[in-house]
This record gives structure tokens, C-alpha cells and sequence, in this order.
């Protein structure tokens, strides 16, 4: 029986209708799933994918509020059993804030977060890529990605500025949590492709066991030809199904599939 | 009311915060036969305000064209419908609303600016539509003036805490900053939805609705936004602005972005079992305002009974219930056996009540036969009037004096250019600035053209170098991205073309689908100045020619006409002439108004009005999405050409606002020639040919060709060297290359490749069109002009893209930053 993936939305997610495409894209058995959805039901699924929005109006912090919500119990549970969890801008925001990542010497509470951006501190939406920066196999969901895989995305969130203590962010720098880091197009760390002023430079963190992802940039933003800004775009010119096709962002799901093949 | 007279009568109006006029009150005292209640005196104040009744306007709305092969509904309801497209079997059509919140926003930036997103997306919503894109149009006053950067700041804001919570991308718009909207800024909203043919829900209560009942859903009634219909319609005067904040709604998109979800969930359930229903939001007006005009527009009458509104407090009175305008509220007319699951969808499976305090779904009153409007409040009945009188409003003519007829400079035609050229190509070489003779039936004997005419020289050596830098710096041209990187421009995962990515937005809104949809926006305030009525048709011609120019074809326009004062005859002679000047474009480039909008009395209490400003949306259809074109260099050596006529008339350029030149002539418009051009591009995209194009607006062809090669970090040499057919080489003319690289007569500029020659004999001969600047794409990274071949003064000027990008992108850097008050 294939696995099946819940998308979970909190009342003011706002990214489940093109999360749930990528998914289904990438051949996912997957469905939305309501803040009040029975939960029994919820319990049941095999992974859970958390997309971007303002969950609960990003009340006292981006995700602070959406950690301590009814659904979370469930996504906890699962990922104690191992099931993978992948949030998404304000879903990532809600793993950090769950304590689902990095999770170091087995702590369950928040230990690092993604904060206001800074210089600004304003929402900011712009397009960035990100690079794998641990081994693919080091975190379940990014295990079928090659080696330093670049990938495009947009950058579409007022808070997405990693910051912990600093013996913290040192952890999960040397110890492999941070999963991906901005970068530009030919995939150069550079201060210059940091969108928000993030510490270390980070995109995504991943958790101990490898099974949690909190990626800050939304991949499914970028998943298809027709978005793209680069020359992908020009080739796929007066091909309707080149250009309608998955490319690019798509990758990341692509990797979270074969994992659920396995 | 009755016998008392006017002094004593209009000290009442005043006391009560009612903008009615003497003589309205006393014809709705007269038709009543008695003395109108406190709640029917506010409810025709909100009913029978500018903002509601249009009762300066409406009558000369009927001139806009309004019919055509891509409309799916006209400009009856609160949007519009065009179509798009067929796929799998169903007729798709693109829902178009635009409206302003001008007013709020000057007063309350961000909460203004906010509510007018909110406001747009329930008039799409309540078509059946999903929402799939925003768009912007904005206008400032100068950004060194620290109140106009603080207005500015805030809308930006405002529109980016509503529309990114809501997860709708904003997809277009543009920026103005003109000291005329120092004490009235515009703020126009624009919003698309996606609807099957087969699905549109329309704001009216259906046939056979009588006893069906009336559903509110939303936030509970509070005491914000009370009076707000009417405070728009009024002069805003700075000492008022304090009292005003409280007709300011609040907005809530947290709020919002499940009452969307839920209500396309609704939608789903009333088409499985195939009712017919009616659908409304709540703007102005409150619940008055729209409970009364969907009974009306369906032939009936309604009772609505106050104590069951949902309200945030017990003791609120019945007129701020009735008409107070808290926002994120929508009203529905279904028949009672579908009542239960209506408030299921809403209050338990999208459990609002949990979302925020006291929001809900609720039965608030029924349709009824007898055409009546009444509303009751503990039992007794606080408004009883004849709906239609109610609903129906009123109409004044008044005078209006059209605004001095100024020209439009010839974008061609003049016999002594071609001296200028023979001399330019070595054939005289005594080169020097020819006197003017011009074909009279062309030139009208007016004596300012002449004059222009007269200082403007033919032929010049090439422009002062930094006048590019200053150019392309302009707060009209330079970069607007800190303002578009605020707003969240690829929710929803269709977005193919971002703001200020290209001349126009473009989302693919049907998953599998390779229909797209284009959306631009446009009006040149500094064009408004010299000419309402041509910037108007400029207006048009601009939002049509970006849609063109990413490969769309334009299918319906909407207009939202910002205006100072009707009661000044001047400020509505501009007015009538502007909606003349949209209507006649429309009608020259067959492109239907489906919608739209008008916003008067934007005006400060000293007494300045705005400049003239009819912005104009245009939404364009794309069959296939592959077959698109964005505006950036895409190869090393292709030719460039500019498909289009210059001219030399530089009124309301960048140029011209730069100073030391004659501002007074707008170009005109050749309405033959600008179909030629939309339809060669059309052409050029579809054959593959064409593989980049920019429309030449604010900055010219300089500016064009700069933007195109920061896009994807290309070099390009572009001249003036002008190149025409063989048996009339020397057709037509010659400006001076200062108006030829910055001068703004529209058109394209456009990347191709060899076989774009064929596209263009397509439409007659190659040379017939004025293709006098041209050039070619380059390696390197510069951006360089060269003049008339046997010019000797002309010389090639070469610039480093990345200094002209740092020109470019360095004056809106510091948007955020304050400036000492």
C-alpha cells in the first residue's frame, strides 16, 4: 500500500493548494488535512508535509501558536516513530518552534528559530537557491538529491532568520543540521545570497534522526518550468508540456517520494 | 424635518454626521410622507453618497464600450467576467474587479490600504470565483516629502499584510510619485478570479427566492467603519482627519483567508446539488447597503430583523448595525432546505467562531415580495422604505467645463527631414538645423505647436552623457523593487511572470492547463497634466500594449477614475473628457470595459485636486503559456528593433520633467499605427521570432533597452541610425536624438532573429513601419547609442550596465528609511 501524506493546514495557512500539487506531482498519495479533522485520522497518515502561510495570524511569533495546536500531537507522535515531516516557511517555522529540529541531545523544546528578517524586519518575497550542504543520506528526505544539489526557490517570509545561542548554531553547523544554505545560481555560498540576514547562512534545518526537514524558502514556488526565470524557460519555448512540466524546486520532492518508496 | 427650515435643517445634518444635502433629505422626507428615522436618515446617506449612487458619474459611464466577443458578463455587478478559455470541455472567464481606497488610505495608511485589498477580494469572491491574482496601482507624493514617504510606507505595508496572509499573489502595478498627490494619494486595488461558465454566482436574489433566507457571514458588527460610503465622498480636510479615522475600517485577512476557504467549499456544495443562489459582499453600506441592492436586483423586497446580526456588543444602535461598514463580511440569499449546511460549513467545519470573536454564519432575515426595505430592531420597526426608491439613488447633471483642447504633436510627417537626411548621409554636407515646414492638414495653425515646433531642432549631436544616469534615476523609472519584493508575489504556485518582472503579470491559474492570463495596470499622472483626455487614451493604449508585449491578447479593461471635485467645473469638465478619451481608445483597439470604478472628491481642503487620473487595468488571454515572451536579453547578436513611430513631441516626458525642455505636447495617438504594432508583436511571439520585447513608456527607448539587458545581465548597442526602404530611404523622420533615446511615443523594443523580417512583410512592406532605431545585442556588458551614419557630430556613448543598474536601483534602496518629520 503506498504511503500516504497528510498536508496540514492551520486556520491561516496559505500554501496547501500548491503544496498538495507538488506531492500529488511527484506521484505522493497525498490529501489537505483540516486544523479540525478527526484526529484519529490525522494520526494515520505516513508523513506530514506542513506548508507556508501565517498559522494563527503568526501571533506572538511566526508558528509559536500553530506548535501548541491539536494537529502538532499527532506530527509529534509520528515523527517520535520516525514517519518524516517536512514544513515549509511557516511550517518550518512551526517544527522550530515545536522543538521537532534540530532537537540536539534529544531535547524536545525550541532550540533555535527563525526570527524577524533582518536588516529590515519586514516580509520580503524573493527568489534564492539553496544547497544541500550535509550528505544527501544524512536526512532522510534529501537522500535521493546528489551531493551539494543547488535548488531553486523563493524566499517568501518576514521571519526566516535562523538564530540560537551561539554555542547552539555552532552544533548544528559543525554536527550536520544545517541541511541547506542560500546561494546563488552557480551555487557559491556567498553573504550576498542570504535574503534575511539568517545565521550561518541557513535555509533549512534538519533534526538527530534525520527524519524532520525545516526548509525556510518554498522549493514548490519554483517547481515548474513556467516559473522559472532562467534559460530552462527559453528551451521549453512553444512546448506546452515542456513548459507545464515539473523541473527545478520539484527535486526536493522528488527526493521526499523515493523516501517513501523505500 | 418637514417645516423646518433650512438654516435650522442643515445644523441637524451636520450634528448628526450625515453628508446628505439639504435637498436630498427633503425629497426623501416628501416621498416617505413623514419625517425619515435616524437609521433611514444614515442608510440613504451610505445609499445615496457619491461612493455608492455614482450620482455625478453614472450617466456618463453609458459612453464606455462595454460588448464584445470576450465578455462573459458586463459592468452590472460588482465585477466583471471575461473569457479565457476552453479546457477539457469547460469555458473558463477571468472575474475582474478594480476599486480605489483612496480616501482611507491618506487618512490611516495601512489599515486603508489593507481594507481596499479586502474589500476587492470579496467583490471576485462573490462571483464564485477563486481569487488568483492582486494588482496595485499607486500614487504618492514626493518621497522627500516626509508625510507623502509616510503615507507611502504604510499602504505598501497595508497591502502587504493583507494580501500575503491571504495567499493571493500580487502580480502588477505600478508607482507614481507627483507632488500633486501630496494631500490625496491613490490607492487602486485589482483583483482576478478564475470561474467556469457554468459556475458564476451572480449578487442578485434569484427568481422564485421570496421566503428564502438571508445568511450574513463574517465578523460580528462592531463600530468601525461607520459612515465610510459617506466620508469618501466628502473634501478631506486635514483637521477632520482625526474624526474621519473612525469611518476607517479594520481589516482582518487572518479572518478573510478562511472565510475564502470555507466559501469555495461552499461554492462546491451549492453546485453538487445545482442551486441557484445569490452572493454578495458587504462594502459600502454595511448590511443595509448590501441586503438591499440583492433584493432589489431581483425584483424583491427584504426584512431584515437587526437583533439576530451577530455584533461584538449588545447596546450597539440599530444605525451603526445597519450601515456601519466592519469589514470581512459577505451575505447570502439560499433557500431555506440548504440553510443548515450553509452554517455548517462556516461555523463548524471552518469553525469561525473559533477564528475570531464572535464571527459566524446566521440567518439575519428573508426575502420578501412586497418591494419594501424594512429592518427591525427589538420588534419594532426602525426603517420602512420603498426598496427601489432606496436602492436607486439619485442623479445630478452638473456643469462641467472640458479642459482647454491641448495637441498632440505629429509622430510623423514632416517633407524637410528628408533634406536632413540627404545631408546626414553625406549627400549634403553642410549639415545644420532646418527651418520647419510642415503639411498643413497634419498641423493645426496653433500658434504654441508652432513655437515648439520652432525650438525643437532636427538634428542635435548626442545627448549630455549623464542624462542617461538622471533618466533612468527618476522616481518615475528607476527600479520599484524594495516596494514589489514586500508583496507576495508566487502564492499559490501559478505565477509565471512577477511584478515588475515584465510589462505584465501573468499567472497560469488552471493546473495542467497551458491557458495563462496577463494583467497590467497604467496611467501617467505627468501625461494627466498637460492633457487629460490624451493621457487617458494613452492610459489605455499602455495597459493594452503591456499585455501585447508579453504575448497575451488583451480580452477586457477595467478603469478606476480618480478625480478631484465634481462640484468644481473644472475638475469634472476633466472628468467627462478623460472618460471620453478611455472610450475611444477602447473602441479603436476593440477592447471591451467590463468593470470599473470611480473615486471623486480626492481633493484637499485648500482646495488642490489630483491630477486627472483614470488608471486603467487590462487583462489579456493567453492560449498557451509556452508561447510567452519575457523582457530580457536572450541571445549574443540578435537584431533589436523598435516597432514603433517617434515623434518629437516630449510633453509629460521624463524627459521634459528633467526641465529646460518644451512640455506642453503630448504625442499623439495613431490608432491605425498602434494596432499595426500590437499586432506585428502578436505575431512576432506566436512565430517564435520575437524573443524579447519591452514596451517604451517612462524614459524611452534608452530605458527600454536598459531594463531588457539588466534582466538576464546582457549588453546591447542601440542607434538612431535611421533605415528605410530603398525607394524612399528618407521617409520620415529625424528627431533630435535626445527625443529619439528618451522621448516616450510608446511602441515596442524588440529582440528577433533573422525571420522577424518575414513577420513584418506580413504586414506590409518592412520599411513602411518606422523602425529608425535599431540595433543589435553584445557580448560585452554595455549599453552603448551611436547616432545618424555621416553624422559627424554624432559619437558612440558607451556604458557599463552595471553603472546604469546602480543608477537605476539605488533611489527607491532606503524606501524604508525615515525622514525627519
Amino acid at each position: 500500500m503506498s504511503k500516504r501524506v497528510g498536508i496540514l493546514i492551520f486556520p491561516g495557512t496559505n500554501s496547501e493548494e500548491e503544496t498538495l500539487r507538488a506531492c500529488r506531482a511527484v506521484g505522493l498519495d497525498s490529501e489537505l488535512v483540516h486544523w479540525n479533522a478527526d484526529f484519529d485520522a490525522v494520526r494515520a497518515f505516513d508523513a506530514y508535509v506542513l506548508p507556508g502561510g501565517f498559522a494563527y495570524e503568526d501571533r506572538v511569533r511566526a508558528g509559536a501558536i500553530a506548535a501548541h495546536d491539536r494537529l502538532m500531537l499527532a506530527v509529534r507522535e509520528g515523527a517520535a516513530a520516525g514517519k518524516l515531516v517536512l514544513g515549509i516557511c511557516n511550517g518550518a517555522q512551526v517544527v522550530l518552534e515545536s522543538g521537532l529540529a534540530p532537537g540536539l541531545d534529544g531535547a524536545t523544546n525550541a532550540q533555535a528559530g527563525f526570527t524577524r528578517n533582518a536588516p529590515l524586519g519586514k516580509y520580503r518575497s524573493t527568489h534564492v537557491y539553496v544547497k544541500l550542504s550535509i550528505p544527501p543520506e544524512r536526512c532522510a528526505i534529501t537522500a535521493a538529491l546528489k551531493p551539494g544539489a543547488v535548488i531553486p526557490a523563493w524566499a517568501s517570509h518576514g521571519e526566516g532568520r535562523l538564530a540560537a545561542h551561539s554555542a547552539t548554531l555552532g552544533r548544528i553547523a559543525r554536527e550536520g543540521f544545517l541541511a541547506f544554505t542560500y546561494c546563488d545560481a552557480n551555487g557559491d555560498v556567498t553573504p550576498e545570497a542570504i535574503p534575511n540576514g539568517s545565521a550561518l547562512g541557513a535555509a533549512a534545518i534538519t533534526n538527530e534522526r534525520g527524519n524532520v526537514l525545516a526548509i525556510m524558502p518554498h522549493p514548490e514556488r519554483d517547481a515548474w518550468t513556467f516559473m522559472h526565470h532562467d534559460a530552462s524557460r527559453e528551451q521549453a519555448r512553444g512546448d506546452a508540456s515542456a513548459m507545464l512540466a515539473t523541473s527545478g524546486g520539484i527535486a526536493l520532492f522528488e527526493s521526499l517520494a523515493k523516501a517513501l518508496a523505500r | 424635518m418637514r417645516g423646518v427650515d433650512d438654516v435650522a435643517l442643515q445644523a441637524e445634518i451636520r450634528a448628526r454626521g450625515l453628508a446628505l444635502s439639504l435637498l436630498e433629505i427633503r425629497q426623501i422626507a416628501e416621498r416617505l410622507g413623514r419625517d425619515p428615522s435616524i437609521v433611514e436618515c444614515h442608510a440613504f446617506d451610505s445609499q445615496w453618497s457619491e461612493h455608492c449612487s455614482y450620482k455625478s458619474s453614472r450617466h456618463f459611464l453609458k459612453r464606455l464600450p462595454t460588448e464584445g466577443p470576450t465578455v462573459m458578463q458586463g459592468p452590472q455587478e460588482d465585477a466583471g467576467i471575461v473569457h479565457l478559455g476552453e479546457w477539457q470541455g469547460e469555458r473558463y472567464g477571468i472575474v475582474i474587479a478594480h476599486e480605489s481606497h483612496n480616501h482611507p488610505s491618506q487618512v490611516v495608511p495601512f489599515e486603508g490600504a489593507a481594507t481596499g485589498v479586502g474589500g476587492i477580494v470579496r467583490d471576485v469572491l462573490c462571483m464564485g470565483a477563486r481569487v488568483i491574482a492582486l494588482a496595485d496601482p499607486l500614487r504618492f507624493g514626493p518621497l522627500e516629502d516626509p508625510h507623502s514617504r509616510y503615507v507611502a510606507q504604510g499602504v505598501v505595508d497595508g497591502i502587504a499584510a493583507y494580501g500575503n496572509a491571504i495567499g493571493v499573489p500580487n502580480i502588477a502595478g505600478d508607482v507614481y510619485f507627483h507632488e500633486g498627490f501630496r494631500d490625496n494619494c491613490l490607492v487602486n486595488v485589482v483583483a482576478l478570479g478564475l470561474i467556469k461558465e457554468s459556475e458564476i454566482i451572480h449578487s442578485v436574489a434569484p427568481a422564485g427566492s421570496a421566503g428564502w433566507d438571508i445568511v450574513l457571514v463574517g465578523k460580528a458588527t462592531d463600530r468601525s467603519g461607520f459612515g465610510g460610503a459617506a466620508f469618501s465622498s466628502l473634501v478631506l480636510d486635514e483637521a477632520d482627519a482625526e474624526s474621519n479615522k473612525s469611518a476607517v475600517q479594520v481589516p482582518d485577512p487572518f479572518l478573510k483567508n478562511v472565510i475564502m476557504r470555507a466559501s469555495y467549499h461552499a461554492f462546491e456544495a451549492i453546485r453538487e446539488l445545482g442551486l441557484t443562489v445569490g452572493f454578495k459582499d458587504l462594502g459600502a453600506g454595511g448590511i443595509m447597503g448590501c441586503t438591499a441592492e440583492l433584493a432589489a436586483s431581483g425584483g424583491f423586497g427584504a426584512r431584515i430583523d437587526l437583533d439576530t446580526c451577530p455584533t461584538t456588543q449588545p447596546d450597539l444602535p440599530a444605525a451603526v448595525i445597519a450601515v456601519g461598514e466592519t469589514q470581512e463580511r459577505l451575505a447570502w440569499v439560499v433557500p431555506p432546505s440548504f440553510t443548515p449546511r450553509l452554517l455548517e460549513i462556516y461555523n463548524e467545519e471552518f469553525s469561525l467562531p473559533m477564528i475570531a470573536r464572535g464571527a459566524q454564519a446566521a440567518v439575519i432575515g428573508t426575502v420578501t415580495t412586497e418591494k419594501e426595505y424594512v429592518l427591525t430592531r427589538r420588534g419594532v420597526e426602525v426603517m420602512r422604505v420603498p426598496i427601489d426608491f432606496l436602492a436607486g439613488g439619485i442623479r445630478y447633471d452638473r456643469p462641467y467645463d472640458l479642459p482647454k483642447p491641448r495637441l498632440g504633436f505629429p509622430t510623423h510627417g514632416t517633407s524637410l527631414i528628408k533634406d536632413a537626411f540627404r545631408q546626414a548621409r553625406g549627400e549634403d554636407r553642410e549639415l545644420k538645423v532646418m527651418r520647419v515646414e510642415t503639411r498643413a492638414e497634419e498641423i493645426s495653425p496653433d500658434e504654441l505647436e508652432a513655437e515648439v515646433i520652432r525650438e525643437t531642432p532636427l538634428v542635435s549631436s548626442l545627448f549630455e552623457r549623464d542624462l542617461a544616469f538622471r533618466v533612468l534615476a527618476h522616481g518615475d523609472v528607476c527600479s520599484r523593487r524594495p516596494i514589489y519584493e514586500r508583496f507576495d508575489s508566487v502564492v499559490r504556485g501559478t505565477t509565471s511572470m512577477q511584478c515588475g518582472y515584465a510589462d505584465a503579470g501573468v499567472v497560469v491559474p488552471i493546473p495542467g492547463s497551458p491557458l495563462g492570463v496577463a494583467l497590467s495596470v497604467d496611467h501617467n499622472p505627468r501625461y494627466a497634466e498637460v492633457n487629460p483626455e490624451l493621457a487617458a487614451e494613452h492610459a489605455v493604449c499602455e495597459a493594452v500594449r503591456n499585455v501585447v508585449a508579453v504575448g497575451a491578447r488583451p480580452a477586457g479593461l477595467t478603469d478606476c477614475l480618480n478625480f478631484g471635485n465634481p462640484e468644481n467645473p473644472a475638475d469634472f469638465g476633466a472628468f467627462v473628457a478623460s472618460l471620453d478619451g478611455i472610450a475611444r481608445a477602447a473602441r479603436e483597439l476593440s477592447v471591451p470595459f467590463v468593470s470599473g470604478n470611480v473615486s471623486l472628491y480626492n481633493q484637499s481642503a485648500a482646495g488642490h485636486s489630483i491630477p486627472p487620473s483614470a488608471i486603467i487595468a487590462c487583462v489579456g488571454s493567453i492560449a498557451d503559456v509556452s508561447r510567452t515572451v519575457t523582457p530580457g536579453f536572450k541571445r549574443v547578436g540578435s537584431a533589436i528593433y523598435y516597432i514603433g513611430r517617434l515623434g518629437r513631441a516630449i510633453g509629460g516626458s521624463v524627459l521634459a520633467a528633467l526641465g529646460g525642455r518644451d512640455p506642453r505636447i503630448l504625442p499623439k495617438i495613431d490608432y491605425e499605427e498602434v494596432r499595426r504594432q500590437n499586432a506585428i508583436v502578436l505575431d512576432g511571439i506566436a512565430s517564435g521570432t520575437i524573443l524579447a520585447v519591452h514596451d517604451v513608456s517612462d524614459g524611452g527607448i534608452f530605458v527600454a533597452a536598459a531594463e531588457m539587458a539588466f534582466a538576464t545581465q546582457a549588453g546591447a548597442r542601440i542607434g538612431a541610425a535611421l533605415f528605410r526602404g530603398e525607394e524612399d530611404p528618407f521617409e520620415p523622420c529625424a528627431p533630435a536624438y535626445e527625443t529619439a533615446f528618451f522621448g516616450e511615443h510608446g511602441g515596442f523594443l524588440v529582440e528577433a532573429t533573422t525571420d522577424f523580417k518575414n513577420v513584418l512583410r506580413s504586414h506590409g512592406d518592412i520599411f513602411e513601419y518606422a523602425i529608425v532605431m535599431y540595433g543589435y545585442t553584445t557580448a560585452e556588458y554595455e549599453l552603448s547609442t551611436n547616432g545618424l551614419e555621416g553624422d559627424p557630430r554624432a559619437r558612440i556613448e558607451t556604458y557599463s550596465v552595471d553603472e546604469l543598474y546602480e543608477a537605476w536601483s539605488a533611489p527607491l534602496r532606503n524606501f524604508y528609511e525615515e525622514l525627519p518629520q
